[in-house]
């Protein structure tokens, strides 16, 4: 039940950062698809900053800096110029898959996997002084993860430049009449969800394992798209998508140990966005009838 | 890959502030009119199996008196555009690596009657005349590994991490834990596969396999999950238990940690290949196996000591190794092939 737990929490962590991130860009009305491509990006910038530095929080800053710049890719078309999001998301999410193979040979001299024993990884929990049984075998990042949650739905809710955030977000001709700068706000949403992308993108490259893979992210993104459609605007509800998709991977292996097809494990994941999607869209619909 | 326009790439380079030093592509043309093109259906890289497979062409061109030109698939979903690309270049042969050239290699050979195609590591079901194939047994390599962990396993639990469930992996599970059970009757197997978006590189989800199947009181894992075997190397290093890498040494990678490998020689049955078909010998199958020295672990190898494999430390197991390999050889021993299921 611990190693399960812990698995939960492993997978779960760079996918619960990178759908924060697209959340705070939902809540701003920028509907945030680049999420994927700002994992791989943060990956890659992570192993760079480890390796170049040989510090494994070199390498976490320099993802979380790095991914913020990649994030202008969207911010700037997308709010500045009013390009369709969407549009702008894909063509950077192409572009990383491509820039972060090219920059791998120009700069490791090799294609495919980058890992190296002098490649510092995060360390874990335990090695930190901090022997629990399920967090023990956690990098420092995936607390950091959880706690970002929760500073999130206290700034949505409560603080005042996280409700003009939703006030922007739900009306922005309405909060430009008081005279709210709507694309600074969105600027600083986009870019946010930057940075926590590459948060996301160290942990996982530097976290989960220590290594860079092209296209490691492997789908994470699409995943932390998802979480932010079922949550809306609701942090928590963000979360517990992403920990149902995780749970559901992590379960997903122990039930292939006892015969369950691969194919069929597989889908899990797309199964329960399903549902849940049918759930979620209920419930609204109760909520507001037309 | 190669559409992403360089000023483009470095325009990117330049916002996000990531230095990289340009090498230029070497350029590789020869005057003699033979040639040789080798397509990749996943990136080199440090991918040792593809490099393997490059170094083997490269010699056979070489001797023959032939250019040679490297394609580089990004992904297997990219592979038709460079042997639509290789087809317009008319070469003597076109290469391809692996089964991920199964469809292509039904339809396109023919329709290209009168060009060469070479398929290394797997063979179209419909193979056209101008279609060689060199294929191997890989599953009596797996099968010796397998012998190695019934030996060596103190738990009697064994698993495999793969990248997919597909028959041609199972030549890496199946005898694999043929083998284990075969010197240790009681032995079981656990096979996992890794599957999802990217199944041949996600070394976090590899990883977290392993971790379920030590977790699980597992202490042998065999790797068989391309680019994820690195995270299946970092799962058994630290829970104290002791994987088998796959096609190449991969034992310096975690020192210590893994047993051996299940290896395939691509370089000298491709090599061998391509002079065939050059010297107009080509079709039909060639199918290389322990007994044509074309597949192998670490523990048969005149190089073992410095192979840095762990078996390396068990002499005993080294030499009932080497008893089965002549079992099989001599057709005493034989080994089921999961594909021929």
């Amino acid at each position: 039940m611990t190693t399960f737990l812990a698995a939960v929490l492993t997978a779960t962590a760079p996918v619960v950062l990178a759908a924060l991130g697209g959340l705070l860009c939902s809540v701003s009305g920028v509907f945030n698809m680049a999420l994927e491509g700002q994992l791989l990006w943060g990956a890659f910038t992570a192993v760079l900053f480890s390796h170049l530095t040989g510090s494994a929080w070199l390498g976490v800053a320099g993802a979380v800096l790095c991914t913020t710049l990649y994030a202008l890719l969207l911010s700037v078309p997308a709010v500045t110029f009013r390009a369709d999001p969407v549009v702008v998301a894909v063509g950077t999410n192409l572009l990383a898959l491509g820039l972060t193979a090219f920059l791998m040979r120009q700069i490791f001299g090799s294609g495919g996997t980058f890992s190296s024993p002098e490649l510092a990884g995060l360390p874990t929990l335990a090695a930190l002084g901090l022997d629990a049984p399920v967090a023990g075998s956690q990098s420092p990042l995936v607390p950091v993860a959880f706690l970002l949650v929760a500073a999130a739905a206290w700034w949505l809710g409560h603080a005042r430049s996280g409700l003009r955030l939703r006030g922007i977000g739900q009306h922005a001709e309405a909060a430009e009449s008081i005279g709210l700068r709507v694309p600074l706000y969105r600027h600083a949403a986009v870019l946010g969800a930057g940075a926590l992308c590459g948060l996301g993108g160290a942990q996982l490259a530097l976290g989960n394992v220590t290594l860079f893979s092209e296209g490691m992210s492997a789908g994470r993104g699409w995943v932390a798209v998802v979480a932010v459609m079922l949550a809306g605007s609701r942090p928590w509800l963000g979360l517990a998508a992403c920990l149902l998709f995780g749970a559901a991977e992590a379960l997903g292996f122990r039930l292939q140990g006892l015969g369950l097809p691969q194919q069929a494990a597989d889908a899990a994941p797309y199964l329960i966005t399903l549902l849940a999607l049918v759930v979620v869209a209920a419930a609204r619909r109760k909520e507001a009838p037309v | 890959m190669r559409t992403i326009s360089p000023a483009v790439v470095l325009a990117t380079a330049a916002l996000t502030l990531t230095a990289c030093g340009g090498t230029g592509q070497p350029a590789a043309t020869a005057p003699t009119g033979k040639n040789v093109i080798l397509i990749t259906p996943n990136p080199v890289g440090t991918n040792s199996f593809l490099q393997l497979s490059v170094k083997g062409a490269e010699a056979a061109a070489k001797e023959i008196g032939a250019s040679f030109k490297l394609y580089e698939s990004k992904d297997p979903t990219s592979i038709a555009q460079n042997l639509d690309a290789a087809v317009r270049a008319k070469p003597t042969v076109i290469v391809g690596v692996s089964f991920s050239f199964d469809d292509l290699f039904t339809t396109v050979p023919k329709q290209h009657p009168d060009q060469q195609f070479l398929q290394v590591d797997s063979c179209a079901e419909e193979q056209a005349a101008n279609l060689t194939c060199v294929s191997f047994k890989e599953h009596e390599a797996a099968y010796l590994a397998g012998v190695e962990a019934g030996l060596l396993t103190e738990s009697g639990k064994l698993g495999v991490v793969a990248a997919i469930d597909s028959p041609f992996v199972h030549r890496w599970i199946d005898p694999f834990l043929d083998g284990a059970k075969s010197v240790k009757p009681e032995a079981t197997g656990t096979p996992l596969y890794v599957g999802g978006n990217n199944p041949f590189s996600d070394p976090a989800r590899a990883k977290s396999q392993a971790q379920t199947l030590t977790g699980q009181g597992v202490d042998i894992v065999a790797a068989a999950a391309s680019a994820g075997n690195q995270g299946v190397f970092e799962a058994v290093a630290a829970a104290k238990a002791k994987a088998f890498g796959v096609d190449v040494n991969q034992c310096a990678q975690s020192p210590g940690n893994v047993i051996d490998n299940v290896l395939k020689h691509v370089d000298v049955a491709e090599s061998a290949a391509i002079k065939d078909i050059a010297a107009g010998k080509a079709g039909g199958v060639k199918v290389y196996g322990l007994k044509e020295g074309g597949v192998g672990v670490n523990a048969l190898g005149d190089d073992l000591a410095s192979s840095g494999c762990a078996v390396a430390a068990s002499a005993d197991v080294v030499a009932k190794v080497k008893q089965v390999r002549d079992d099989i050889v001599a057709g005493r021993v034989t080994v089921a092939d999961p594909l021929a299921g």
